[in-house]
């Protein structure tokens, strides 16, 4: 026969199991649903209209984690340093690359099947295509992309995603962030009860870094919005603009 | 079931932590213009791009000395615009428009568009604001 105190124990444990289910929506086979239109921020997630008033919000249940500098080595922030903001490969319409893709002002979508989640995004026109593999096995016959090659696997109801095969083109934030093919970046997706996703991405290279350098953003639905056309090379005078700067 | 408050209350900050976003969606705003000093251009529409990746329109207006200007004024992609409520329709050719908008540090007649006046009076934001706090003059 159980005490007391145990059997409290038992049930707000059994509460608590129940709340978490109710408060996130869920697939068929019980996973986290992922699926929708998801954005990491930019342009007040369109609430910046003909008034200029901006969207506000509650603070989130579970911000991501905050981000640090990067931790370079010695050579590498010199190099680093010697970029700007004309040398970003965004600028030229390419693909920013992971974990960058997820910081662009423009929505994706999510589409999640028990085999596989695809995220379909705006900017750039990236898409990927990741397969649910517990052991996080890649291809053998990778060469290395902007992109990079994505498996997923479920860590109880957060989707982790591995991520290698880089190429060495893209940055992975901000002017001058520099990587190698040795990249590696792991992502947590981690669905919310405020109907947020905690993003969290970290990022090891040992050729470069001194250390593991993790960031991080909360992904919301942006209101009536569906992810449509963005031809970046279609007029862009950026590039000119900038280099007449440099 | 309640969403956990106790979370909420333990949480201060506001978790956008990817805030250093290009601002124009593709580019650093502040490497190409003149953040923090905004200009006032009222001139007619002579020309619209809605395109990516980012919006143009031109504007006829005379400078101090009364001379025309066609000033190219840039703003967000077409879709972004959308989204806030700006669409192709709003610019017209032809109409008269008030732009308030930071100028390009090359000292070209380029323009990163902010705010647009349009003649029946209503205002809509074309682009983002450059610096860190809202000018003073913006309206």
């Amino acid at each position: 026969m159980t005490t007391r105190p145990l059997r409290y124990f038992a049930i707000a444990v059994f509460s608590a199991s129940l709340g978490l289910a109710a408060t996130i929506p869920r697939t068929a086979d019980g996973k986290p649903n992922l699926s929708g239109v998801w954005q990491g921020g930019g342009v007040s997630l369109y609430g910046d209209a003909a008034d200029g008033t901006q969207r506000t919000y509650a603070a989130p249940v579970n911000p991501p984690p905050k981000r640090e500098p990067i931790p370079y080595q010695a050579w590498a922030e010199a190099k680093s340093k010697t970029f700007t903001s004309a040398d970003d490969p965004t600028l030229r319409c390419l693909l920013a690359g992971v974990p960058r893709i997820t910081s662009m002002p423009m929505p994706f979508e999510i589409i999640q099947t028990p085999k596989e989640v695809v995220i379909a995004y705006e900017s750039f026109h990236a898409f990927r295509i990741i397969p649910i593999n517990d052991k996080l096995q890649h291809p053998n016959d990778l060469v290395p992309t902007w992109m990079g090659d994505s498996v997923a696997r479920w860590d109880g109801d957060a989707l982790v995603v591995d991520v290698t095969g880089f190429n060495d083109k893209t940055w992975l934030s901000g002017t001058g962030s520099i990587h190698s093919e040795g990249l590696h970046v792991v992502e947590r997706f981690q669905l919310n009860s405020d109907d947020t996703i905690t993003y969290s991405a970290t990022v090891t290279d040992p050729k470069v870094l001194t250390k593991a350098w993790t960031t991080g953003a909360l992904l919301r639905r942006p209101p009536n919005t569906r992810v449509e056309e963005y031809e970046c090379i279609e007029n862009n005078q950026d590039v000119q603009h900038m280099e007449v700067k440099k | 079931m309640k969403i956990p408050i106790r979370n909420r209350l333990l949480i201060a900050c506001s978790g956008l932590i990817l805030s250093a976003l290009p601002v124009l969606a593709h580019h650093s705003f502040a490497a190409e213009y003149e953040s923090k000093s905004l200009v006032t251009v009222t001139g007619v529409i002579t020309k619209v791009e809605w395109t990516n990746p980012h919006i143009y329109f031109y504007v006829d207006a005379k400078d101090a000395s009364g001379n025309v200007v066609n000033w190219a004024v840039e703003g967000y992609p077409p879709n972004t615009l959308k989204r806030t409520g700006f669409t192709r329709d709003d610019l017209k050719i032809g109409d008269t428009v008030t732009v308030t908008a930071y100028k390009a540090k090359d000292s070209s007649s380029r323009l990163a568009g902010r705010e647009v006046t349009f003649p029946d009076g209503s205002k809509k934001f074309a682009g983002p604001a450059g610096g860190a706090a809202p000018p003073t003059d913006a309206k």
